[in-house]
């Protein structure tokens, strides 16, 4: 991994009060040598990787369980990843899919911190053929 | 004005050929686009599209392509292209094909690729997307006018045509070597046979291969790729320059099939990696069996492909296969029809399965003139190919032709 | 410990391994290897024809090339990963893994690298989303 430049995307879950405006407000007081980049999902941070990492561990002593963080490949505004001069690119319909789950795994962690643990869920089976004849004609 | 192509792709930045695509794409002036479609677009789409995918990524081929017949997204053309060997992926290309020919008017090419694509062999495909949009109206010409010469240089022959008020005057053809000299060559001889004087001409068009170099050398009016120029010479010649048509080129070294629809060009695939489905095999086989090309139809036309055993396509093995046929006293004739069959088949599995087949089929370029080739495509296809007179200038006859209209 | 996650450009999972202490290998460092490296002018990922030549480790030559391209990124994560986590049943899986049969094959070799791994299913509710949150928290504080 490049040690020199980090590019991370922030998620705001959909379940949190936190707007992109605030979310990019506070990161750029958190290290104002870095980039930020407000979005509609967050924002997009660039930077030395320390700093950049920095900034990702106030974030989530600030907002432990509702900003979600990855890297991104491309460095912000990179030509070759750019929507206005492709259009959208293929990653950009995951990153919609998964803004949606951040809701649900937004209330795991939360549980979680108050102590809740991995239930292992009831195993589905099929019913046995003769099980479903019986119930087919039973039915009838 | 540059031209927007949409590309509806799986797989192409992972098999290093993104690059390559956008590169044959700026090189004629278009520009690569994509369809701009959100999460929750592509359920609906893939349902009502009907096809269910596994590949995530091919549901977004869908999507893409809903949007662009929904009319909800702008462009000219579409270039559908996803990895050779994916079945997966071939049904979704050959069916989304099929669905923007049948909801939008944009002109469409199919493509599968390896890694090893380069730019250059998409050139011609990407010109051809370019000219039907940007010469629409050249492309609609239906008469020649004036006095005008076109020159077709191919991978294996350079043919020459000179035409005067809707009527061709002049030809020539001769096998291809140097290229301005084969040119020259025909030039001269069609000239003469028409009795011109170069002065006298008013325009010259070029395609083929070796367009570029005659364009500069004969200072042509138009220097145009062959998958548009073949389809206008072919419905002249053939008389069928309004409604639907295929048509069939099996040239020297690729195959081109387009339909066309009144003469221009909607949907093409062009093939050119296997010499056993081209014009080659049937030279070489008759080099094996020491006749002349021209012969061969007329001898294929008098045997059973059935009678001599092929158990290979490819231009080595399958024409060493019926060499041994010959060894075990099969006939020349029952030889000669298993050549004919088995390039006519190949080319049915190659090319004829990326296009929707439109009738009438017009079977044109030098090897139409093999008769027992065109009885196998018929026989295969269940449908006589009409060979129009002149078949194999259909380039020359294209630029003639569509060069008038730039006077 | 490295973690391999699968689908590998995942941010859930991303985000889940960095903050239960562990680094994740994601496609994104992959790719950005390759995107930083001015090098080579093949955009817009860099993936080059070499490396579709090296993905013959993972699948042979009869298989598509998009494959091939994918899973020379992917393998050298795997050989490398001390451990993984894979998410089943996603219903997003988009851009670089938006090919099935590619997926399955990264599947197999976390399989066959015999490291350990736990499989997750995507939660369509808040329980299962506690459940899986939970799981893989337990799995992640488990790694030595």
């Amino acid at each position: 991994m490049s040690e020199t430049r980090e590019t991370r995307l922030f998620m705001i879950s959909p379940r949190s009060t936190l707007t992109p405006d605030q979310l990019a407000r506070m990161v750029h007081a958190y290290g104002a040598e870095a980039l930020v980049k407000e979005t509609c999902y967050g924002c997009l941070v660039e930077g030395p990787r320390e700093l950049v990492l920095s900034i990702r561990d106030r974030v989530r002593e600030g907002y432990p369980n509702e900003v979600f963080t990855k890297i991104r490949a491309y460095p912000s505004s990179d030509p070759r990843r750019c929507r206005a001069m492709h259009g959208t690119r293929p990653g950009y319909a995951q990153l919609e899919m998964e803004w949606e789950l951040l809701a649900r795994v937004q209330h795991g962690l939360d549980e979680v911190a108050k102590g809740a643990r991995y239930v292992p869920p009831e195993e589905k089976k099929r019913i046995p053929v003769n099980d479903f004849k019986r119930i087919c004609e039973v039915r009838r | 004005m540059t031209i927007k192509i949409a590309q509806l792709s799986c797989g192409t930045e992972y098999s290093s050929v993104q690059y390559e695509i956008e590169k044959a794409a700026r090189s004629v002036g278009a520009k690569i686009v994509y369809p701009d479609v959100s999460a929750s677009d592509i359920d609906e789409a893939v349902k009502r599209f009907g096809f269910v995918p596994r590949s995530p990524q091919l549901k977004l081929m869908i999507a893409r392509a809903v949007r662009l017949a929904d009319g909800k997204y702008d462009a000219d053309a579409v270039f559908i292209t996803t990895c050779f060997r994916c079945s997966d992926a071939a049904f979704v290309r050959n069916e989304l094909s099929r669905f923007i020919q049948e909801n939008t008017r944009l002109p469409v090419v199919t493509y599968s690729f390896t890694e090893r694509l380069k730019a250059s062999q998409l050139l011609t495909r990407m010109e051809a997307l370019v000219t039907i949009v940007t010469r629409k109206e050249l492309l609609s010409r239906e008469r020649q006018t004036g006095i005008t010469v076109g020159l077709d240089s191919g991978s294996s022959t350079t043919k020459a045509v000179v035409m005067e008020n809707n009527k061709i005057i002049g030809k020539d053809w001769t096998p291809s070597g140097d290229v301005v000299a084969s040119a020259e060559a025909v030039l001269g001889n069609a000239l003469k046979m028409a009795g011109i004087e170069m002065s006298q001409v008013e325009a010259i068009g070029t395609t083929g291969y070796g367009r570029f170099t005659l364009g500069d050398h004969f200072g042509a009016k138009l220097v145009q790729e062959e998958l548009t120029v073949n389809s206008k010479g072919a419905v002249w010649l053939a008389d069928r320059q309004r409604g639907e048509a295929t048509i069939l080129d099996i040239g020297g070294m690729d195959n081109k099939a387009i339909t066309v629809r009144d003469g221009v060009p909607d949907n093409f695939t062009m093939g050119g990696i296997c010499a056993g489905a081209s014009g080659r095999f049937l030279e070489m086989t008759s080099k094996r069996l020491k006749i002349e090309v021209t012969q061969l139809g007329a001898l294929a036309d008098k045997g059973n492909w059935r009678n001599a055993k092929m158990n290979s396509y490819c231009s080595v093995f399958g024409i060493q296969d019926l060499v041994t046929t010959l060894g075990e006293g099969k006939r020349f004739e029952d030889v000669a029809a298993a050549a004919c069959h088995s390039v006519a088949e190949q080319v049915y599995e190659q090319q004829l399965q990326e296009i929707d087949v439109r009738h009438p089929i017009i079977q044109v370029g030098g090897t139409s003139l093999i008769s027992g080739l065109v009885t196998a495509v018929g026989e295969i296809l269940g449908e006589a190919p009409i060979v129009p007179p002149d078949s194999q200038y259909i380039g020359a006859v294209g630029g003639a032709l569509l060069s008038s209209g730039l006077l | 410990m490295k973690v391999f996650i699968d689908p590998p450009n995942s941010l859930v999972l991303f985000d889940l391994v960095e903050r239960f202490g562990h680094e994740p290998l994601s496609t994104m460092a992959a790719i950005q290897e390759r995107v930083d490296n001015i090098e080579v002018d093949m955009p817009p990922m860099n993936v080059t024809l070499d490396d579709v030549v090296k993905g013959l480790k993972y699948a042979g030559v009869e298989v598509p090339s998009g494959v091939r391209g994918r899973l020379a990124l992917w393998g050298p994560l795997i050989d490398e990963a001390d451990a993984a986590i894979i998410m089943d049943d996603c219903p997003y899986s988009f851009g670089c893994v938006g090919c099935e049969r590619s997926n399955l094959m990264v599947k197999y070799l976390i399989k066959r690298r015999g490291i350990p791994a736990l499989r997750v299913t995507y939660p369509e509710n808040d329980e299962q989303a506690v459940n899986f949150v939970a799981q893989t928290k337990e799995f992640l504080e488990g790694l030595q």
